[in-house]
């Protein structure tokens, strides 16, 4: 668990820590969506500030790049994708394969985009309360017709809550069919099944749990909403960050 | 004054299984009530009928003379329930999240309910942790936080299913010491459990259930020798002839 475990809210008192969580929202897709049209320059420019940022913010980056090792081996796939599925003059030719020097400006241009993107995640959830992004996101959904915000904002909580604690059921469970040596069946499928169900019974019945728990708490859907506030930072952030992207994509 | 007061209260699941049957109890404000049995006995249906989470086949329940079935969300307000597995009750992404999370289906205003948050992780000692993620805190402190999101809700009636299962020593301390304060705070403390070890010393009541009935009801000198005869162990200082000792000494 310890992927998910430290990939989450590092508390501070930065400009970062301080801003509206609907404006860091909105600021967040507003560069990724930006970043997808840069090129090397322009997206070098804005990593660098990005990294200034976290650098500001005392966030662990270090940690970070740690916890995203997996997405990394990610990237090395779509990488390997991208340059080998574009044409243009070959630099390298091994049997079927050709590397083109396009293909190679692909691929890295198309990685820096998602782990750009994958940064600024980073921020989003390194500086912000769980809860905060619950409360945005309600507060966006709330002009939505026919999305019961309320209810939305709930599932986002009772997921944040209970995926580490499935991941631990999980783990759990597999220690105790590798007790009594359920590496010996060579079966993937038996395995799978094996584990599926116990996890799933469990799963349910906690959920069933869950069910009471709430209701002792007097579950509704009609409950207090959260409390959001602008500040002028707030605009302020929102003007420089939608200035940068004018400019970035007029580059 | 009984704050509880349940007459001829039984309950029947779907399957036709009995739960309970012809319960009549009656609690006194401020009292701290022990309810022991063994697996199976009926001691969990019987708390659930306390804030409406089962409603009763026969019978009823009152809350300081208010039927529970009249008004639900005020009967769990009144009653606040502690469950048998911490993990389960723990609903909200963060510490704060989580004790937030029954003032603000109470309604209340978000001051109030700030106000009410920091006083009960106050109470509980969890001020410190209001950002940790629920999942991270150690057993003891789980139950510490189940007590803080029962404790925001303002109940005056505050039930524990089971509180010191999964436990280590320090862990039973911690919780343990939390029920003393909360009955010394003037709280009416009602506890079951099948291992009464821990909490014997504490009680002026004890109460013995088996299949679904209330076979015993009194003191715990009056009662305790017939414990065994209906599978729960009797405690070691009894068993012994010694003086009853707390757990926290």
């Amino acid at each position: 668990m310890a992927e998910l475990t430290s990939f989450g809210y590092v508390s501070g008192d930065s400009l970062l820590h301080n801003l509206d969580p609907r404006f860091k929202l909105l600021n967040s897709i507003a560069l990724s969506l930006v970043c997808l049209n840069l090129n090397f320059i322009s997206l070098g420019i804005i990593t660098v500030l990005l990294i200034g940022f976290i650098m500001y913010a005392r966030l662990p980056l270090n940690s970070g790049f740690k916890e995203l090792r997996y997405f990394f081996v990610l990237l090395l796939f779509v990488f390997m994708a991208r340059v080998l599925s574009t044409g243009g003059g070959s630099l390298i030719d091994f049997k079927f394969f050709s590397v083109s020097r396009q293909g190679l400006y692909a691929g890295f241009l198309v990685c820096w985009h998602l782990a750009f993107i994958v940064l600024l995640g980073f921020i989003l959830i390194s500086t912000t309360r769980p809860s905060e992004i619950k409360a945005a996101v309600q507060w966006f959904l709330k002009p939505v017709p026919f999305i019961p915000e309320q209810k939305v904002a709930i599932m986002m909580g009772l997921i944040l809550r209970f995926v580490p604690v499935i991941f631990d059921q999980a783990a759990e469970t597999v220690e105790a069919q590798k007790a009594r040596c359920v590496q010996n069946r060579k079966n993937p499928v038996y395995r799978l099944i094996k584990l599926g169900f116990p996890l799933l019974r469990r799963t349910f019945e906690r959920a069933d749990d869950l069910v009471a728990a709430m209701e002792a708490r007097g579950f509704t859907e009609n409950r207090t909403d959260p409390e959001l506030v602008s500040h002028p930072r707030d605009w302020v952030a929102l003007f420089v960050v939608g200035s940068l992207c004018v400019l970035l994509v007029i580059l | 004054m009984n704050i509880i007061e349940i007459e001829n209260l039984s309950h029947r699941f779907a399957d036709g299984t009995v739960g309970i049957e012809g319960v009549n109890l009656k609690i006194r404000e401020g009292s701290f009530v022990v309810i022991a049995g063994h697996n199976g006995s009926g001691k969990t249906t019987l708390l659930r009928h306390l804030n409406g989470l089962l409603l009763p086949t026969e019978g009823m329940v009152r809350l300081a003379d208010m039927p529970v079935e009249e008004n639900l969300l005020k009967a769990r307000q009144f009653v606040g329930m502690m469950f048998q597995d911490a993990d389960s009750q723990i609903v909200g992404e963060t510490v704060y999240a989580d004790v937030a999370f029954g003032p603000e289906n109470l309604r209340l205003e978000r001051i109030e309910i700030e106000k009410r948050v920091n006083r009960a992780l106050r109470a509980v000692g969890l001020q410190d942790l209001a950002d940790q993620r629920p999942h991270l805190l150690s057993g003891g402190e789980k139950r510490r936080l189940a007590i803080a999101g029962v404790l925001a809700m303002e109940p005056r009636v505050i039930v524990f299913d089971e509180p010191f299962a999964s436990l280590d020593y320090p862990g039973v301390k911690q919780v343990l010491q939390q029920i003393l304060d909360l009955h010394r705070s003037g709280h009416t403390i009602v506890v079951t459990t099948h291992d009464l070890e821990k909490i014997i010393a504490h009680t002026d009541r004890l109460i013995i259930m088996q299949g679904g009935k209330i076979v015993r009801d009194g003191s715990p000198v009056e009662i305790v020798s017939h414990l065994e005869a209906f599978g729960v162990r009797e405690p070691c200082a009894y068993r012994l002839g010694v003086e009853v000792e707390s757990w926290l000494n």
